[in-house]
């Protein structure tokens, strides 16, 4: 590092006497054409604050100097009767007289106006006010008010429209994001990430990043053509600018716990449950709280120390991360190390460079949760922590760990939180280099070439304390995944403005993209001893196949936009991208994707001149067609799989067919159209935001379940069609402001979802149910026409049978008094066999239907600060609304039928004595059945943040040397508010577009205590 | 002009590297497509490979289908009852057209016959001469004609494909093919197999078919649609020429159960071949160890597939098939013996022959070394004696069947026995011997997935799960239904020209 920095300090001084030689010969030019007076000034903020860099220019010449770090200037005139011009970026502009003064004091306003940044857009950057499309900005102060491992934990109820959700709660766990709804069903519904231009590139960690722009209508993200469709997200990481130096330090501490845990029994109400089927069960004499025991206090420590500045020739911006958490479950924990670095040059009047930088190394150790299958070989600890028996000890007399002695023989949660070992450790390089050339007046030619490499190994270890590892006298893994990315782009930007009011920007370009994704691994059993671990394979005296694949895929685009604004009342933007992928099937590698938006600032018309009390009012419209990969590489191929076989007791070359071609596969189209409204109230103080849109995609990719009668079990295809449309409103008020400050951000949005279309209009019934609960069978889960994606599909419960009641009748299902009752629906069919939907009495398949839609109605986050004196404080509530969730997690815990432990909602349960309520009785043999039992509602609302920051008086912290010392306290997710019985509503069990709002043995989400520090020097 | 140079360079330097790779073609490495994949005869072979290794995994012979057949037969009760509820329902009679177990086998099997009419259909493409690729074509054939016989004793009406699907659509809407004409249509593969395949193999591997395999199935298939005359000529065929495919029943009856002896017994006519300890997914993955071993002992088993009680008292002690079939005691962990009464769980005897010995397998039985037979000499004996039965009552002859079969049976090494006697002509009628022979079957084939076969066609359900001497009693048992399995509910709903149902589902 000091090396480095030494480097950089001599490049900058080299360049800086490059720059005052220019400097020197420019000034003695211009002093040529005779000047009669020499001004010298300060120039400082409204807090008298001096402002350095400031530009200072003698209107209608050339002639200008900058102010230097004491904000002062020196300045000979040409004119007689001269007006200086003064600007800075985030200034307002202002033109002094300077009449007879010959030291001046000018005091620069800062631009409140939120209409005057800059936003990023794809391929540029346009000023907000000039902005067509809906797009949203989430800036650094919001991404770091509270650690996250992943930036994209940091946007949950940040942006309209943005729904963020984990996939499981574990340290270093991802997220899903939903713009605007699930386009896709059979693709992921994230969106396409794009750091500093690199599309698809991976995500810096938060404190790297000075703003995330979110792309939500075609108008923003025609121009990522075929990988559009999600939205895109384009992160702008933080750069050096021109000036001192900066050091920075961002560092917190933060202590965790588990967010809730379930009312289970203990061990003598268990042992009595049990009896109560099984009178010889002899219970253990112990009473052990499973959740006691895998469950701690965790923390997270995060630190960064960053360095920016330079000067006009070279701007630095280099920082180091460490986000290190100890997970709240035992022997989970994620630790990674970045380093970021931006570097820009201006190599010539007409030529920029620059490099960004990011390498990052991490290691997460994991625990098993969402377990797709639990079998005695694959407890999953939090479920198994829900079911093992509570009578049961820690350890048997001989120091083994205990096994249940109900149903199949699990490890207990506590031997398969300490004893199984998995770890991954990543690294990845990311680069991207950047060469931007002024070619002729007004057009520019910007070229970028990027690549990443991102490596993983993860090694596993199922040691013989465990029933896996028993079995085989210890088993190891290891598994590497390399993923690679090239990109090159190159684009002309063409600017003008024709007269006067006709300002007209072009851009085109061309892209070229590669992935490869490379993997191998390799596995051994039986070993000598379990501290070999999966170090030494070949210790293992059963070795097992090896493996490994390559992946390669290519998309290559042409692009183009216009941007043309007239007056700045009227403004159009259009998009084209042209794309090609080696995904798609060979008669439809290409696809167009256009847009046109229009925008109209009404405000700047001559008939709302007047109205004062609005300071912007903006129209958008923006309709086009984006699109969705949607499958990886060789899936339109027909593909043989290889068959593990043996003949004559050896293995043998054996395949099978498996995949079934499709040359007419098409890319999903989506085609959006928005409606949206920007308007300033009140000098800005009050800022709304209003959207409207629609967005239908058509030629969904899906695998079609195939009848297995085929011997293949999907083939993808164009399927259909879905629909989102939706409200969004984004409120921002400065309720008060002055000594006392409090400002609100609001945003609520409103999505509808439901499937158009799909094949001869045929429902396609699916689950994503853990594998061993096998009563499930494939059916918890809906796609039909008319009805949101991912409607839970199963039998109406309506509660138990009375004694003496009528029992419907139905091959596996109960006709006793205790019993779970289920509607009988359907099933009823005319004389051609035609179903009428009408109950026949009898209870079947007919007879499931509907029972839950986990689409919320609405999403929302209310943000407030406030500031008094050195004082700011934080609450950021967020929560979802509407949506159902389907519990696997209770229906395994409390289907009653004595194979593990339960919930207290056991105390229900219908006995003879007990006949009111609705809780069946204990029976063995109950299937594990979807009904509306185990459908609740999800909806919360969560105090996601409340922080309170201290900030050192500047005298004080100046007397430290330092630009600034703030402390904080924070606490995240302290509480929630739900009706779910669950443990936590913010759970999803393998999420995708087709499945979301299932709860199963998910790692939970975490409590946090964070205290913290920032400070600038 | 230098600065118009540089963008003229950077596209040049790029549609260089791109134009070295042809654009957007997908030229997958490591993965095999289809359309010329079968060029010479050992292509045809590895793809009857890939269906033995569907055979050898864990929805088939691994684990789930053999387990089904067991469950539904009354040899084999649930032991341990908090298992997953689709064992229950199997064993229990009460399925349902979501059963998992069901789920889990069907499409095996389909892709079982994916595989082989796959291989058929290449080996058509060859054009070698009928004496080089038939031996082939008749293996696909008897590997398919085998997966429709187990199916369609399970299923009776099912859906029947025997060519190579590249185009999902020809085959969406089928519908069933009636149980008659099914089995039919695997006489005319077997007949086609008998015809063409060879004698032997290399190493006289027994999960590869010959002719006399071919003839096995006819004669157990002739059996189950109760055409005895055919019957009787099939398996009659291959005693005769026991010498020429070196058939010999094993001289100890254990020996059939040790994984380490499975690839050189004589006794076997097929087999699907598992080899220990390697497996990729459930590919060679057997679990029927574990299912059948004893739970919470050095065993390590699951105690899921547990006959009921009776099945061993009602079993005289003296025959030494009981004593290899069934563990009635096992070691506990301090290694003293305990008898079955003192189990931890299921205070029952449990299963041996698919525990005792497993050779090099994990400790609770797992990826074992065992071959599971599907058709074995002893079986052949016993069908030419009930077949003959049949069509001739009492002979001295079918009588001679059995008494192989017995004579087998009581040598009991180390303890010589006189259990079980030989059968004699004299006193005999027709409905006593074939009574007798059923009842050897039970014995003799036990806990090997004929039963349930032998109570579906003989119909025997109402007696032996509702009669009075009932090993297994099964209130729920319902002739009407339960002779059939449901078809899985989302067959029916992909290809809704599956309906109707089987009754009662």
């Amino acid at each position: 590092m000091n090396s480095f920095k030494k480097k950089i300090n001599r490049q900058l001084s080299w360049l800086l006497c490059c720059l005052l030689i220019c400097c020197f010969l420019h000034s003695s030019i211009v002093a040529q054409d005779g000047g009669n007076k020499t001004v010298s000034g300060i120039i400082t903020n409204q807090k008298g604050e001096p402002l350095s860099k400031v530009t200072v220019l003698e209107r209608g010449t050339k002639n200008g100097t900058t102010t230097n770090d004491q904000g002062r200037f020196i300045i000979t005139l040409k004119f007689t009767n001269p007006v200086l011009r003064i600007s800075m970026l985030n200034f307002v502009e202002t033109d002094v007289t300077v009449g007879a003064q010959t030291n001046l004091s000018v005091i620069m306003k800062e631009s409140t106006s939120i209409m005057e940044d800059v936003v990023v857009v794809g391929y540029g950057g346009v000023k907000k006010s000039d902005l067509t499309g809906s797009v949203v900005s989430v800036k650094s102060k919001e991404l770091m008010a509270y650690p996250s491992a992943n930036v994209v934990q940091a946007l949950q109820g940040r942006a309209a429209g943005v729904l963020v959700q984990s996939n499981n709660g574990n340290p270093g766990g991802s997220f899903n994001i939903k713009i605007r709804g699930g386009t896709s069903i059979n693709a992921s519904s994230n969106p396409i990430f794009v750091v500093d231009g690199f599309v698809g590139a991976i995500l810096p960690p938060a404190d790297d990043i000075e703003s995330m722009e979110i792309l939500k209508d075609a108008s923003a993200t025609a121009i990522y053509g075929s990988r559009g469709a999600n939205g895109v997200i384009l992160i702008t990481t933080k750069r050096g600018k021109a000036g001192k130096g900066r050091i920075e330090i961002n560092s917190s501490y933060s202590s965790q716990e588990e967010i809730n845990r379930l009312p289970l029994l203990n061990g003598p109400q268990f042992t009595e449950y049990i009896k109560e089927i099984n009178p010889a069960y002899v219970g253990g004499s112990v009473n052990t709280d499973w959740q006691d025991l895998i469950f701690k206090k965790g923390k997270i420590q995060n630190t960064q120390l960053s360095f920016s500045g330079g000067t006009d020739a070279v701007r630095y911006y280099v920082s180091g991360a460490l986000y290190d958490q100890q997970g709240i479950i035992t022997n989970s924990s994620y630790k990674r190390f970045s380093i970021t670095s931006n570097i820009d040059f201006t190599a010539t009047n007409w030529l920029k460079v620059g490099l960004n930088l990011f390498a990052r190394s991490a290691k997460t150790l994991g625990v098993r949760t969402q377990e797709n299958t639990g079998g005695s070989g694959s407890t999953g600890v939090v479920a198994g922590a829900f079911k093992f028996g509570p009578d049961q000890p820690l350890f048997r007399p001989d120091g083994s760990y205990s096994l249940a002695v109900i149903g199949d023989p699990h490890d207990n949660p506590y031997a398969v939180a300490n004893e199984l070992q998995n770890e991954t450790i990543g690294s990845l390089y990311q680069y991207n280099f950047y060469a931007d050339a002024t070619l002729i007046k007004n057009l520019k030619f910007k070229t970028t070439f990027g690549a990443f490499s991102n490596n993983e190994r993860t090694g596993e270890f199922t040691p013989t304390t465990l029933n896996a590892g028993r079995n085989v006298g210890g088993d190891a893994s290891i598994n590497n995944e390399i993923r690679t990315s090239y990109i090159n782009e190159n684009f002309l930007t063409y600017a003008n403005t024709f007269a006067k009011n006709h300002k007209l920007t072009i851009l085109g370009g061309f892209s070229y993209q590669k992935f490869v994704n490379e993997d191998f691994s390799a596995r051994s059993q039986s070993f000598l001893s379990n501290s070999v671990s999966f170090r030494n394979l070949a210790g293992g005296s059963v070795p097992l196949p090896g493996n490994s694949s390559l992946s390669e895929s290519q998309l290559s685009s042409f692009y183009s936009r216009a941007n043309y604004n007239f007056s700045d009342k009227y403004l159009l933007t259009v998009n084209a991208r042209y794309d090609g992928s080696s995904n798609f099937s060979k008669n439809n590698k290409w696809a167009f994707f256009p847009s046109a938006a229009l925008a109209w600032n009404m405000k700047n018309e001559a008939f709302m001149g007047n109205v004062r009390s609005i300071n912007s009012f903006k129209w958008r419209f923006s309709y086009g067609l984006t699109g969705n990969q949607a499958i990886s590489p060789y899936q339109t191929l027909a593909r043989f799989s290889s068959v593990f076989s043996i003949v004559n007791n050896l293995p043998v070359n054996a395949v099978r067919p498996t995949t079934i071609a499709n040359e007419e596969l098409k890319w999903e189209t989506t085609a959006q159209q928005n409606i949206g409204v920007d308007i300033g109230f009140l000098n800005n103080r009050l800022s709304f935001t209003a959207d409207y849109y629609k967005s239908v995609t058509s030629d969904l990719l899906f695998p079609v379940p195939l009848p297995q009668y085929s011997g293949y079990s999907t083939q993808i295809k164009n399927i259909g069609k879905i629909e989102n449309k939706g409200f969004e409103f984004v409120l921002g008020s400065k309720n008060i402001v002055g000594a006392f400050q409090w400002n609100t951000d609001f945003n609520i949005s409103f999505n509808r979802n439901k499937v158009l279309e799909l094949p001869n209009g045929n429902d396609i019934i699916y689950a994503n149910a853990p594998g061993h609960m096998v009563g499930i069978a494939n059916s918890a889960q809906v796609l039909r026409v008319g009805q949101p994606i991912g409607s839970f599909f199963g039998w109406v419960y309506e509660g138990v049978y009375q004694q003496g009641a009528t029992f419907t009748p139905g091959a596996g299902f109960e006709q006793a008094a205790g019993g779970e009752q289920f509607r009988d629906i359907s099933g009823k069919k005319d004389a051609s066999g035609k179903p009428l939907n009408e109950p026949d009495g009898i209870l079947n398949n007919d007879d499931r239907t509907i029972v839950g839609n986990p689409n919320p109605d609405f999403i929302w986050g209310l943000n407030n600060d406030f500031n008094f004196k050195n004082f700011d404080l934080n609450v950021f509530v967020q929560g979802s609304q509407g949506n159902d969730m389907l519990s696997y997690t209770l229906l395994e815990l409390e289907t009653l039928s004595g194979i593990n432990n339960t919930t207290t909602e056991s105390f229900k349960r219908w006995t003879p004595s007990n006949t009111n309520t609705n809780v069946p009785r204990l029976f063995t043999g109950r299937p594990q059945r979807v009904s509306s039992r185990w459908i609740f509602d999800g909806s919360y609302a969560r105090i996601k943040n409340i922080s309170l920051g201290y900030t050192l008086r500047k005298d004080v912290v100046s007397r430290l040397k330092m630009q600034q010392l703030r402390f904080y306290v924070s606490a995240q997710n302290i509480a929630t508010f739900t009706n779910y019985r669950g443990y936590d509503p913010e759970v999803n069990y393998r999420i995708s577009n087709l499945n979301a709002g299932v709860d199963y043995a998910s790692y939970p989400n975490a409590k946090s205590y964070t205290v913290g520090l920032n400070i600038a020097f | 002009m230098r600065k118009i140079l540089f963008p003229i360079l950077t596209l040049f330097a790029m549609l260089t590297i791109v134009s070295c790779t042809k654009l957007l073609e997908e030229k997958p490495i490591g993965l095999l497509a289809p359309e010329g994949f079968y060029k010479t005869k050992k292509d045809v072979e590895s793809a009857i490979f890939g269906a033995y290794g569907v055979l050898a995994s864990e929805p088939l012979f691994g684990r789930q289908f053999v387990c089904a057949l067991m469950f539904r037969s009354d040899m084999v009760d649930i032991g341990n009852r908090g298992t997953s509820a689709e064992r229950i329902q199997m064993n229990d009679f009460n399925l349902d057209a979501n059963n998992n177990m069901v789920r889990a086998f069907w499409p095996s099997w389909y892709q079982v016959i994916a595989a082989v009419n796959s291989a058929e259909a290449g080996a058509k493409t060859l054009g070698l001469s009928e004496a080089e690729i038939n031996p082939l074509i008749a293996e696909a054939k008897f590997v398919r004609a085998m997966s429709y016989y187990h199916l369609v004793r399970n299923f009776g009406d099912i859906p029947y494909v025997d060519i190579f699907v590249s185009n999902p659509e020809n085959i969406k809407s089928i519908a069933k093919t009636k149980e008659s004409e099914v089995y039919q249509l695997i006489i005319k593969d077997l007949e086609f197999a008998k015809q063409w395949l060879p004698d032997t193999y290399a190493s006289d591997v027994r999960s590869r078919p010959t002719k006399a395999t071919a003839a096995a199935y006819l004669a157990s298939l002739y059996l189950t649609i109760a055409d005895y005359a055919k019957s009787y000529t099939e398996a009659k065929w291959v005693i005769d020429k026991k010498a020429t495919y070196n058939y010999e029943l094993e001289t100890n009856y254990q020996d059939l159960f040790k994984a380490d002896l499975a690839d050189n017994l004589k006794e076997i006519i097929f087999s699907v071949d598992f080899k220990a300890k390697l497996f990729v997914g459930n590919q060679n993955d057997d679990l029927v160890a574990p299912m059948v071993g004893i739970r919470n002992t050095p065993q390590n088993g699951f105690g899921v597939c547990v006959p009921a009680l009776k099945v061993f008292t009602s079993w005289n002690a003296s025959d030494y098939r009981r004593f290899v079939s069934f563990d009635d005691s096992t070691l506990n962990a301090a290694g003293l013996k305990i008898g079955y009464t003192a189990f931890p769980n299921e205070k029952r005897p449990h299963i041996a022959k698919w525990r005792r010995f497993p050779g090099n397998a994990n400790v609770d039985g797992r990826y074992s070394d065992y071959n599971y037979h599907d058709m074995r000499y002893a079986e052949v004996l016993l069908i030419a004696a009930e077949a003959l039965a049949e069509t001739s009552g009492p002979t001295q002859e079918a009588i001679d069947y059995i008494n192989l079969v017995r004579t087998r049976a009581r040598n009991w090494p180390g303890n010589p026995t006189g259990f079980p006697a030989n059968l004699a002509l004299a006193g005999l009628d027709k409905q006593q011997l074939i009574d007798t022979i059923l009842e050897e079957r039970r014995i003799e084939l036990s806990f090997e997935w004929k039963r349930w076969y032998d109570i579906k066609r003989r119909r025997l359900g109402d007696t032996v799960f509702k009669g009075p001497n009932s090993l297994e009693p099964q209130p729920n048992f319902t002739a009407s239904r339960d002779y059939l399995m449901p078809i899985p509910q989302t067959e029916i709903e992909r290809n809704p020209n599956l309906k109707p149902q089987n009754p009662g589902y």
